[in-house]
């Protein structure tokens, strides 16, 4: 189904989005994902890289799942509670 | 047996808590100071004979550089998903009575207390180990995120590195 897919920034990857959150086309696989979001912000990769990523809550690794409408992703940098 | 209660916020800067009472584990996501008593009550109980209490509380410095004010960051329901997860595996390992973890979010003055870790049990032994393995597994998986301003800028920490983090 077309349609958006939400995608929240967390701590050092709001540094290159200069936001906490925004809509992207879906569906759309992870891979693709993570090209898109270093051609909207050259440099991301480096964290991203670093990083891990959820949708609709779950840690998901496999660049082939497809995102679909609705779904709500999130970048997971390395984290710093305490 | 009352199913577990969780209310999740919409506005990002409300607080969050996750209760399952059968259970006795207690998590709180906060933008308020927090409070040595509640955090010992909740898991307070008369077949307990120990609370374990830690209050982690916020440095003036990092690698010796001063530290103006800090601030945390946080996905709240999948952080709140993952203390619950922590707790549940903390408590049946130790044999607890009950569990609460609290941390802080927003900014925190430096000295203020970030997180509290409560354990109760019924001996003294289990319930140092539990708080302690508590912190390390919500310092190694809680998604929450801290930014340190120095006088210089401001840098995301990270845990895993050990290092400043990222420049902002």
């Amino acid at each position: 189904m077309a349609g958006n897919f939400k995608i929240l920034y967390f701590a050092a990857t709001t540094i290159y989005t200069g936001k906490d959150s925004e809509s992207l086309s879906a569906p759309m696989k992870l891979g693709e994902m993570y090209e898109l979001l270093e051609q909207k912000y050259p440099g991301i990769k480096g964290v991203i890289q670093g990083s891990m990523c959820t949708v609709n809550l779950d840690y998901v690794e496999d660049h082939e799942l497809v995102i679909e409408a609705g779904d709500e992703v999130a970048i997971i940098p390395p984290v710093s509670a305490g | 047996m009352p199913p577990p209660t969780a209310s999740v916020p919409g506005a990002l800067s409300e607080n969050a808590t996750f209760s399952d009472a059968a259970e006795n584990i207690h998590i709180r996501l906060t933008y308020d100071s927090l409070s040595l008593s509640t955090t010992a009550d909740l898991v307070r109980s008369p077949s307990a004979g120990v609370i374990v209490l830690f209050l982690g509380t916020t440095r003036d410095t990092f690698s010796d550089l001063p530290v103006m004010t800090l601030s945390y960051g946080c996905y709240v329901p999948l952080c709140l998903r993952m203390l619950a997860m922590i707790a549940r595996e903390i408590k049946k390992k130790h044999n607890l009575y009950g569990i609460a973890l609290t941390h802080r979010l927003g900014e925190v003055g430096v000295g203020e207390e970030s997180v509290h870790i409560a354990v109760s049990s019924k001996h003294r032994k289990e319930a140092w180990l539990a708080g302690e393995e508590a912190l390390e597994e919500v310092k190694k998986r809680a998604e929450i995120w801290k930014r340190e301003v120095f006088q210089d800028g401001s840098a995301w920490r990270s845990n895993r590195d050990g290092e400043r983090g990222v420049r902002v």
